[in-house]
């Protein structure tokens, strides 16, 4: 560039004295502890709650995982001054998959396909058996948790290594790295959400499913994003460097997989509410009965309609107290809608909410959220090294 | 100044500039000094004029959502009458208000009218179609559909001199200027 | 690490040394120049087809749908497929113009015009099939809601309507959007061009363009939004052309996975359509410049992608239709993979599955006739796995009394053979008369259409990119 390129004014480490990471890690500890009482007086209630838990969190980090490597195919020059960010929570993918271990324990109060009798007497779930059977559930975690904690790992390692190096030839490898690595996750996801929530109801099947919880947890992304670098911005953190024009791109994008996520779940719903053909619709049936009506509803207006009304609006992106109220609203209906997918297995009939259902939210998010934190302070909070680093810093959109 | 030229009324005084920055910067000092009745002309969009030229937010935004919404509630007028009033049917056991099913052509209809908002629209923004314009006169004018940049200070603007805007153009870096007669 | 990578800085959207000048006239002047012999000659082959195109109508308006191969219990032939075949290669010329638009890829306006012309040709020969498949093809208003002698209306419910309707509108969004771009290209050729008619028809669809940025301003509003009204709309569309099927239940069609299954296939069709023409045409017209090898290696790359995401739904259809326990999805693909049309089931899975992958290669992406071959391939992938859906599921149904295999007749060839001189017919046009290229927006990408690429003085200062050497050794900072 002709004019002289930009430069990054603000401090590139994380504040010292702000120490987020041991409030949440008390969080998590005095959460995780309450669940584990919760366990002795109701097992059942326990696991479910848990697994409606980590199915958030852990599409948040598969979420990561994927804009890093479209961010890498493509490219991008736009989230360069934020990529630090879905890094810190892609990378502890390895560390996270420790969590699964209450849901192999719990299995036998999850799925239903766990009980032998239960499947000897039913020629349709006997038919499944080659799949859905309990070692091969619990390989199956490994390769899936083995292969994403493989990919966070490294793609952000590399990511820092480039701040040391400033070996432009990382990117090439960073590129090589995504290409398969999307590829794969497309597959893993797939089979991840077919074992964690639509083996639930072991009967029912959608070829779209794996689809679906990766809009969902896509959409869900970028409100987490634009909470988080608000937080840091009131700290004081990167006030200059992720500017108006890249929370802008945050809500577009935002807004764009707000749309995606209702195309993917209603096509899915139209074409078995349709067809009408029994062994399909018992799912959605369930959740149109008693009190999961209302929630089912909710879902429809409070995840996609008001999101969508509000971010169409071009100056809506701009208006923070706006863009906050809309991304809780949306992250609060991802919590929603997973326990919608989950729950109805454990009540039948209503929604009947338990308080073990916030103890493990607030465990596991304090685990993830400290993890993150701790991850993020270690290094730089941009890439600094990265080429395309002076084009993010200089994006002034009129659009 | 020709002599044929000197009975009929000035549009305005074109002024042709080298580049997309000297075009942006000259939009700046026209703005500053007072002009308002002015244009610029480029063969693509310049990146950044409409600071320079202090253009306003475009209106085009509320035109398409009023077409939008005018497509959405004409779609369900549409379908509530010829599928719930004039001729009701059962079809496949669901209800008549069929929401669900209704839906994909409610998004055509939604996304058809919006887009005739979009592009009419800004036609009608524009004053477009204009076949006649007292800028075709003007033989060097035709570069602006190629490689030239050209501003134009019309005579509408309250501080209009013919003399004291061609000077103002030539300190402003301005080449090949001339005066632009109406019909 | 052991192995050290190269680093490729992003190459320049327009090759070699051009300024505005050069580019107005590498492209315009194609419309400007007296019509050259070989267009003449391709374009009377063009309209023999499209004759045998109107004899076969002409015949099947005579003689009824009996002189196609259906037969019960096929129903649906190469009609169907051929529909949704031309409709994906449409999905393209939309997809490249409004969605990599919105992702603000400069690399689009070498190609998007060239892509939105196919688009809106190729819906022109999708449009024909629904339209006289009806067997009675006078009565064909009764498809639109138009009051009529028998006081009906017709099915909202259905999704052969929501056909009509996405269809329709996806032909006149295209239009609108291919247009609005043109409006200030064809404004560019009415400047230039010396005779008096050309003069006048180019200027009155150029509707008095005269680059205001007054007009940019609003023009660029406008076309922003019919990007971001396009991008939804191309989804929806082979969504509900997905939903002709899908909610069925015919085993086979009714699966959740087919919207987004048939919008990565219309892509992959559309991209690997585009690559074809545009390989011809860069050849033929000289534009090495602006349709560069950079260019068809990304196209490459998304051929990869969107034939890989066809490939997972491939996958996905054969897992869940065990899964499902359901004995008709289970017996429907194994037909597939190994009943009487394993054949085509194999020639889609080679085609649309294995082929692309040689692309992750660079050296054959950056190949030129490697692609070409590729494309080719992969567009005749894409009609057997039309095949494959419409007729497998179809020939083996419920009531294994009633299966029978399915054959074209001549007239089901002819007509499909036909609507490439449709096809052509118009893109020969497109190519004489219309600049292929967006003109003004290629020169909007290119780095002399940036005011902060010039100094002090007025003179252009090209942006460059300096690799920097890594750092030895340097752990900190």
């Amino acid at each position: 560039m002709a004019s002289t390129s930009p430069k990054i004014t603000d401090s590139l480490q994380f504040p010292d004295n702000l120490d987020v990471t041991k409030t949440f890690y008390g969080f998590g500890a005095v959460g995780l502890i309450a669940s584990g009482v919760g366990y002795f007086l109701n097992a059942e209630q326990f696991f479910f709650s848990y697994l409606t838990s980590f199915a958030f969190f852990t599409s948040i980090g598969l979420a990561s995982l994927i804009l890093l490597m479209i961010h890498h195919i493509t490219r991008s020059s736009w989230g360069v001054v934020i990529r630090r960010i879905p890094e810190a929570f892609a990378s502890n993918l390895w560390i996270w998959s420790i969590f699964i271990i209450p849901i192999l324990l719990g299995m036998h109060s999850l799925y239903h396909w766990t009980h032998a009798d239960y499947v000897a007497q039913d020629p349709i779930l006997a038919g499944k058996t080659a799949y859905l059977n309990t070692p091969f559930f619990v390989i199956r975690q490994f390769i899936y948790f083995g292969i994403w904690g493989f990919l966070g790992y490294k793609l952000h390692k590399i990511s820092v290594d480039m701040d040391k190096t400033n070996d432009w030839g990382l990117m090439e490898l960073l590129k090589k790295l995504s290409a398969p690595g999307i590829l794969i996750f497309a597959i893993t996801i797939a089979f991840a959400s077919f074992d964690w929530l639509m083996s639930l109801d072991p009967h029912w099947f959608s070829t779209m499913f794996g689809i679906y919880y990766f809009a969902m947890s896509f959409q869900a992304l970028f409100p987490i994003l634009i909470l988080i670098i608000f937080w840091m911005h009131k700290k004081g953190i990167l006030e200059n460097t992720i500017q108006k024009s890249h929370i802008y791109d945050l809500g577009a994008w935002f807004f764009g997989f707000t749309i995606f996520y209702a195309y993917i779940a209603f096509s899915q719903f139209l074409l078995i509410y349709y067809a009408n053909i029994p062994e399909e619709t018992l799912w959605f049936y369930h959740r149109l009965e008693g009190s999961w009506a209302y929630v089912s509803y909710s879902l429809i207006i409070c995840r996609f309609a008001i999101p969508f009304i509000v971010l169409l609006n071009r100056d809506t992106k701009h208006n923070h107290k706006v863009l906050i109220s809309v991304s809780i609203l949306v992250i609060a209906m991802h919590i929603i809608e997973l326990y919608w997918i989950v729950m109805p297995t454990l009540h039948h009939h209503g929604v009947s909410i338990s308080w073990l259902d916030f103890t493990t939210l607030i465990g596991l998010g304090g685990i993830f959220m400290g993890l993150f934190f701790q991850r993020l302070k270690k290094h730089k909070l941009v890439p600094v090294n990265d080429p395309n680093l002076p084009d993010s810093l200089h994006k002034t959109y009129h659009q | 100044m020709d002599k044929k030229h000197s009975d009929k009324t000035i549009y305005g005084i074109l002024a042709e500039f080298k580049n997309p920055r000297e075009l942006t910067d000259a939009s700046k000092t026209i703005v500053e000094s007072g002009y308002r009745n002015f244009d610029t002309f480029s063969p693509f969009p310049i990146h950044g004029i409409d600071k320079a030229m202090n253009l306003n937010k475009s209106k085009l935004g509320w035109i398409v959502a009023g077409h939008g919404l005018l497509g959405l509630l004409g779609g369900v007028a549409l379908i509530y009458f010829t599928m719930v009033v004039d001729y009701p049917m059962n079809i496949s056991g669901k209800s008549l208000i069929n929401v669900p099913a209704w839906i994909p052509v409610l998004f055509e209809l939604t996304v058809l009218l919006s887009a005739f908002g979009a592009v009419f629209g800004m036609f009608f923004l524009n004053g477009l179609p204009k076949f006649n314009h007292p800028l075709f006169d003007s033989e060097n004018f035709k570069k602006a559909t190629d490689d030239g940049f050209f501003v134009c200070i019309e005579s509408e603007d309250p501080q209009f001199e013919e003399e004291k805007v061609s000077k103002f153009l030539k300190d402003a870096g301005a080449t090949n200027i001339e005066t632009i007669y109406e019909e | 690490m052991s192995k050290t990578y190269e680093y490729v800085p992003e190459p320049a959207l327009v090759k070699g040394n051009h300024d505005f000048k050069d580019i107005t006239a590498m492209i315009t002047d194609i419309n400007i120049r007296p019509t050259p012999k070989g267009w003449y000659v391709a374009f009377g082959i063009a309209n023999m087809l499209l004759l045998l195109l109107l004899g076969s109508i002409g015949y099947l308006v005579w003689e009824g749908t009996g002189i196609w191969g259906l037969n019960s219990p096929v129903g649906w032939g190469w009609a169907i497929i051929n529909f949704v075949w031309w409709v994906g290669i449409g999905h393209a010329g939309t997809l490249i113009s409004a969605i990599l638009f919105l992702f603000r890829q400069g690399w689009r306006t070498a190609i998007n015009r060239f892509a939105e012309a196919m688009t809106i040709f190729a819906v022109m020969c999708a449009g024909i099939f629904p339209a006289i498949h009806v067997g009675r093809i006078w009565v064909v208003y009764w498809m639109f809601p138009l009051p009529n002698q028998m006081l009906m209306w017709p099915n909202f419910n259905s999704p052969l309507l929501w056909d009509v309707f996405a269809v329709s509108t996806y032909f006149t969004v295209s239009l609108l959007f291919w247009y609005v771009g043109l409006v200030p290209d064809l404004a560019t050729v009415r400047d230039r061009i010396k005779s008096k008619i050309g003069k006048m028809a180019y200027g009155v669809f150029a509707l008095g363009w005269r680059g205001s940025n007054r007009h940019w301003w609003n023009y660029e509003k406008s076309y922003m939004i019919l990007a971001g009204l396009a991008t939804p709309l191309v989804l929806s569309v082979h969504t509900i052309v997905s939903f002709d099927f899908a909610v069925s239940i015919i085993p086979g069609w009714h699966t959740t996975i087919f919207p987004p299954y048939f919008v990565a296939g219309a892509v992959f069709s559309g991209f690997a359509m585009v690559l074809s023409l545009m390989i011809i045409c860069r050849k033929i017209y000289g534009l090495e410049d602006i349709m560069t090898i950079d260019h068809m290696e990304k196209m490459n790359i998304v051929v990869l992608v969107t034939g890989t995401m066809v490939g997972f739904a491939y996958i996905m259809e054969q897992f869940i239709a065990w899964y499902s326990g359901v004995e008709y999805e289970k017996f429907i693909f194994m037909m597939r993979a190994a009943g009487p049309y394993a054949w085509a089931y194999w020639i889609m899975f080679a085609c649309n599955v294995f082929s692309p992958q040689f692309f992750w290669s660079k050296k054959l992406r950056r190949n030129v006739t490697f692609t070409f071959i590729i494309s080719i391939i992969v567009n005749i992938g894409m009609w057997f796995e039309r095949f494959v859906i419409t007729v497998t599921s179809l020939s083996t149904d419920f009531l294994p009394s009633s299966w029978g295999y399915y054959s074209p007749t001549i007239w089901d060839v002819a007509t499909y053979v036909g609507t490439f001189g449709l096809f052509f017919t118009f893109f020969l046009l497109f190519l004489r008369f219309l600049p292929m290229v967006a003109v003004a927006e290629l020169k909007g990408v290119m780095p002399q259409a940036d005011p902060h690429n010039y100094d002090e003085d007025g003179e252009f200062v090209p942006p460059k990119v300096e690799v920097p050497e890594p750092y030895k050794n340097q752990t900190n900072q």
